[in-house]
């Protein structure tokens, strides 16, 4: 394997940090060229996302371009990345919105634009870092990372109360995110004995597989069975901890999602962001918590999943349904494209929480839709605002009118939020309203959320009669320019993605579904009627790469200064240590849908 | 029939730091009478070059075995070592700040870098006092030492208020100790901790109470040094009213120092007495530490004090490690009040060897960053304000990242490491902490501390909002540059954020050795 090949995930997450750190040289005054600097290192990065996610086996491995190095051994830390279908998809909706948040703040910032382009570039580092961590410190790290970054873009360039809002963000993700890092620390200490312990992923789940089959098992059978009173130390310790750990965690990713109760974060930055802030905000940030629930939460904890599934599966259909509600109240646009995503991450949930092939691979093809069509209508209305600086429903109308090719493409976009067949949206709310009626769940839930895709084209409909039809109200709106070439150049991808990603669904799905297939059997391991066996589930990822030769600790040294520097750790330890998963055949990577 | 002891070269090993400090003292106290230039700015650099190579000959002592030196008085481990490499870093960047705050206010005097080397080789041999006399001998030489540093800038009133303030209840909280050490003497017969252990278990069969008395009266002490809450309340007025760089230099020197006494001490105290005492001692002051010093950091205004009682609350993450030092057997009976988890639990020794490890990883995060924080305020601060008390006002951020970028960039990065947000040095330190505690079955305790760090990142990230997000004041103030102090800030953010990506040769030291820890 070549050098580019071992070290193409840490490439693509750490190109546009390259970029960032070539900016902080560039003088502030050329804005021109920051941007045009921001946007080939964000095309770059596109290409190399692109490359991986073209050179993804959907037949292959689990977890592909993997690499792995010592970082801190004292805590059984490694640096590890590595990609499965869902997160590779992911990266590549991250890359592909990358240069074109570059295009869409191209004239909307003009100060301090060095700093919004490095914050940019950071960001982007961040996300794709948390995106391909498998190793759960890693990912903690990054996930923590991406809050700063969009602290300062929303606190910066936002619009009036950009403080408050910037602040709320903040604190409400972080203190979600906190109580994670408790759980992950539980957790590392119950999955190995002390000596061995490792923050790795594939090793805590495959340390914790055996104990969650047992207590699926158990509650499968009823507490009074032999399978609960004869529980093996780690799953008794499960027992009594892993509701507070995936309480834990849930509470973390319910937060970024946002899900029903803990949204209210959401309104606000999103209203107070730049253009930027909200397209990434919608487009990536928002999936980073059911990519949680699909990485972390659920695999990790399935028989606690399976008790909490009911209140989950609800909560996600009162964001279904309040959310849609919320939009219909909405004067704000900016608000009520909050609200929306409020509603559609609601299906993402609720396909997840569905556990079944279709809902949980639609799960997955909403978050790539949501990504694509929301963070359209962003950029969109931001162009809009760029020109008349209001954001009430009530200052527009007839804007079809004075701009015609504005208003196709708004409309287009409109089409793929409130999933029309043919558009991307259709394919994603289809596969996961199907799951959900297959699914073991309540039929009540299939059928609310399906009230939820009425209410949807309702709010949408309206909102683009109120802004686009009509008599033109205002005479401020009649010398409204049409958009630019810029501009078209910038929405453009988006309806390319529209309509690719609902006339030719399946190169998408063929990625996202191994994936899906393996989660909802981690989920089921020891269900009833389950026959899915621990070697089936458990994870095959590389190997930590030998220690370098150090002395030993403890060995005696002779006192000088010569011994002062320490061999651990300090520098990479391997220059190019191989990622050799070797790909093992795995039953259930085969039969697609 | 007394004999003579016996005291080789050897013996002298341990105490080459402490050694060079005093030695690089003498030499400022005697360029002082011997140059006659105008400028003293050469004297901050001694002290930096003196501190610099105390650290190094620490460190490079790191992993030798633990052995007793002079007659047992002393100790030499690791431990020690990693302490004294820890307050010589504070030393150091303390005294780079200081050379650039004391020339913008025409105060450079010999006796002030000689005030901060002897205080800070009052540290290291703190940090190796195996007894309790020398213990409280050592503790006054950096008290003394601080205490006039504190009052050094004589003219003000504020200067002179914080100096007698701390002086008379520094005194006191040495009085305290000193009882609780009579007492000790009284039970056990003895000075030397390392011999403590076995008349402390016949002591506390026979008077317990004489025994609780005197652990308590250390222990309060000691906390009264440490800063713990309920006996915090000297550390916003000492710290805001001392000078700026004597602040950054007693938040790390003596808090680490005090800390490696009390580690000392308690640790030498615990095989003669049960450890549940012990561990809900120090796993309640960690509680109210962290509660009582983030809540009280939240209104304030000022950023200094912020950053005091910053310090208080991170002297309280501190005391989760130093709890989880004594959780034998954690997660039995008799303890739940902090809440406890099961889990295949590491070995008593190993948890402990976390926890250490945590405890000095923790110090040197704080040392870092918040020196690094300390000089930021001191650069920013100007005299004229002082006497309105408005120098430390957040309002002085306001629109620093336009007017000082590079300055506004440092700040954020001490912020973002004092609120234990990822990558930097402070995230590692709570992780170690964190791990620790948990291991020792202390997870309520954790839980709080780790809602009381999202609660800090508010306040932390107000001095961010004011630096970034609002407009400069009008009349926007030219700031005084001076490269130590330049020097200083970039040495420290590096330390803060490349040790928060790569700890390598930190925990590398840490993992050296196999006992950190020696009687």
């Amino acid at each position: 394997m070549s050098f580019f090949d071992s070290h193409l995930t840490s490439l693509v997450i750490f190109l546009p940090l390259l970029f960032a750190a070539l900016l902080a040289f560039l003088p502030n005054a050329e804005r021109g060229q920051l941007r045009t600097v921001t946007l080939i290192g964000m095309l770059l990065d596109l290409v190399l996302a692109a490359w991986m996610y073209l050179k993804f086996e959907p037949a292959g491995a689990e977890f592909q371009h993997e690499y792995r190095v010592r970082w801190l051994d004292d805590f059984g830390i490694s640096y590890h990345v590595g990609v499965d279908g869902l997160a590779v998809s992911l990266i590549l909706l991250t890359a592909v919105l990358g240069p074109l948040v570059v295009m869409a703040s191209w004239s909307f910032v003009q100060e301090r634009t060095k700093e919004f382009h490095i914050a940019l570039l950071v960001l982007q580092v961040a996300m794709l870092g948390a995106l391909s961590s498998l190793d759960v410190v890693l990912f903690y790290v990054f996930w923590e990372a991406m809050l700063i970054p969009m602290y300062l873009l929303i606190g910066v360039w936002g619009s009036e109360e950009r403080q408050m809002a910037a602040m709320k963000f903040f604190l409400y993700t972080l203190a979600g995110s906190l109580l994670m890092l408790v759980a992950i620390i539980a957790l590392y200490l119950i999955a190995q004995p002390s000596g061995s312990r490792s923050f790795d992923y594939a090793t805590i789940y495959n340390a914790l597989v055996g104990a969650n089959r047992e207590l699926s098992a158990c509650m499968a059978a009823g507490a009074s069975s032999p399978l609960c009173t004869n529980l093996s130390p780690m799953a008794l310790t499960l027992k009594s901890w892993g509701p507070w750990m995936f309480a834990a965690f849930a509470l973390a990713f319910a937060i970024k999602v946002p899900m029903f109760p803990v949204h209210t974060w959401l309104p606000d930055a999103h209203v107070q962001a730049p253009v930027a802030g909200s397209i990434i905000l919608a487009g990536v940030m928002l999936k980073m918590g059911t990519f949680g629930f699909w990485r972390f939460a659920i695999p990790l904890f399935p028989s606690v999943a399976r008790e909490a599934r009911p209140l989950l599966a609800a909560l996600s259909v009162i964001g279904i349904v309040y959310g849609a509600l919320m939009c219909l109240a909405q004067r704000d646009i900016k608000k009520l494209i909050a609200y929306s995503s409020v509603s559609h991450l609601g299906y993402c949930m609720l396909g997840i929480m569905a556990m079944t092939l279709e809902g949980a691979s639609g799960s997955a093809y909403q978050m790539l839709n949501h990504g694509v069509s929301t963070g359209a209508l962003f950029l969109l209305f931001g162009m809009l605002y760029e020109r008349r600086h209001t954001r009430l429903m009530s200052d527009y109308g007839g804007i079809a009118s004075v701009m015609p090719v504005f208003a196709v493409a708004f409309v287009v976009i409109t089409f793929s939020s409130i999933a029309v067949p043919g558009t991307n949206g259709f394919i994603g709310e289809f596969l996961v309203l199907l799951g959900t009626f297959k699914s073991s769940l309540w039929t009540g839930f299939g059928v609310l959320a399906t009230t939820g895709v009425i209410l949807g084209a309702a709010y949408m409909l309206w909102m683009v009669q109120r802004v686009f039809f009509g008599q033109l109200t205002h005479r401020e709106n009649a010398h409204l320019t049409d958009m630019n070439w810029r501009e078209m150049a910038t929405v453009a991808p988006f309806l390319v993605l529209v309509l690719v990603m609902g006339l030719m669904p399946q190169p998408f799905l063929d990625r996202l579904n191994p994936a899906a297939d393996r989660f909802v059997d981690r989920f089921n391991v020891g269900a009833r009627d389950s026959r899915i066996t621990d070697a089936e589930v458990r994870m095959v990822v590389a190997q930590l790469p030998p220690r370098a030769a150090q002395p030993l600790p403890g060995a005696p040294r002779p006192l000088g200064l010569g011994n002062v520097q320490p061999v651990p750790l300090s520098a990479p330890l391997r220059p190019a240590a191989p990622a050799p998963a070797a790909p093992v055949a795995d039953p259930h990577a085969g039969h697609n849908h | 029939m007394f004999t003579i002891p016996v005291i080789t070269a050897a013996d002298f090993g341990p105490l080459i730091p402490a050694i060079l400090l005093l030695v690089g003292a003498i030499i400022v106290l005697l360029s002082e009478v011997f140059l006659s230039t105008a400028s003293r700015s050469y004297q901050s650099v001694i002290t930096a070059l003196f501190g610099t190579a105390a650290a190094v000959i620490a460190v490079g002592a790191v992993g030798e075995a633990p052995r007793k030196v002079f007659l047992g008085f002393a100790v030499s481990d690791s431990f020690s070592s990693l302490i004294t490499a820890v307050i010589c870093v504070g030393l150091v960047l303390a005294a780079l700040v200081a050379r650039g705050y004391l020339h913008d206010r025409h105060s450079e005097r010999g006796e002030f870098y000689a005030l901060m080397m002897f205080g800070a080789a009052g540290m290291s041999l703190l940090s190796v006092s195996n007894e309790l006399i020398t213990l409280f001998i050592n503790l006054e030489v950096l008290s003394i030492a601080t205490y006039a540093l504190t009052a050094y800038l004589r003219r003000g009133a504020r200067s002179t208020e914080a100096g007698f303030k701390y002086f008379i209840l520094g005194a006191f909280s040495s009085a305290i100790l000193l009882y609780g050490a009579a007492l000790l003497y009284g039970a056990t017969g003895t000075t030397h901790l390392s011999e403590m252990a076995g008349p402390l278990a016949e002591a506390f069969q026979s008077s317990r109470a004489l025994v609780y008395a005197g652990v308590f009266l250390v222990g309060t002490g000691l906390a009264f040094k440490v800063a713990a809450v309920p006996f915090h309340m000297w550390t916003p007025d000492v710290y805001e009213g001392a000078p700026t760089p004597v602040t950054a230099f007693m938040s790390a020197g003596v808090k680490a120092a005090a800390f490696a006494a009390l580690v000392r001490v308690f640790l030498s105290f615990s095989p003669g007495m049960p450890d549940a005492p012990l561990l809900e001692l120090f796993a309640t002051l960690s509680l109210l530490t962290m509660i009582v010093g983030n809540l009280l950091a939240i209104p304030q205004r000022n950023v200094k004090r912020m950053l005091a009682y910053s310090s208080i609350a991170h002297a309280g993450y501190v005391l989760a490690g130093v709890a989880a030092l004594f959780a034998t057997g954690a997660g039995e009976a008799g303890f739940r009040v902090i809440g406890s988890m099961e889990m295949h639990n590491a070995a008593n020794a190993a948890v402990r060897s976390d926890a250490l490890k945590g405890i000095l990883f923790y110090l040197l995060a704080y040392t870092v960053t918040g020196v690094g924080a300390f000089g930021l305020i001191s650069a920013l601060e100007r005299r004229e304000d002082e006497d309105r008390g408005t120098a430390w006002d957040l309002e002085r951020f306001a629109g620093l990242a336009q007017r000082k970028p590079g300055w506004a960039l440092a700040m954020a990065v001490f912020m973002l490491s004092l609120g234990g947000i990822p990558p930097t040095i402070g995230f590692i330190g709570k992780l170690y902490i964190f791990r620790a505690a948990i291991d020792a079955g202390m997870t309520g305790l954790v839980v709080v501390g780790v809602l009381t760090s999202a609660a800090s990142v508010y306040f932390y990230l107000r001095v961010v909002v004011y630096m970034y997000m609002r407009p400069a004041a009008d009349g926007a103030v030219t700031h005084n540059t001076h490269w130590s102090t330049e020097t200083a800030l970039v040495l420290s953010t590096a330390a803060v954020v490349i040790l928060g990506v790569l700890p390598g040769p930190v925990t590398g030291w840490l993992a050296m050795g196999g006992s950190l820890f020696g009687q």
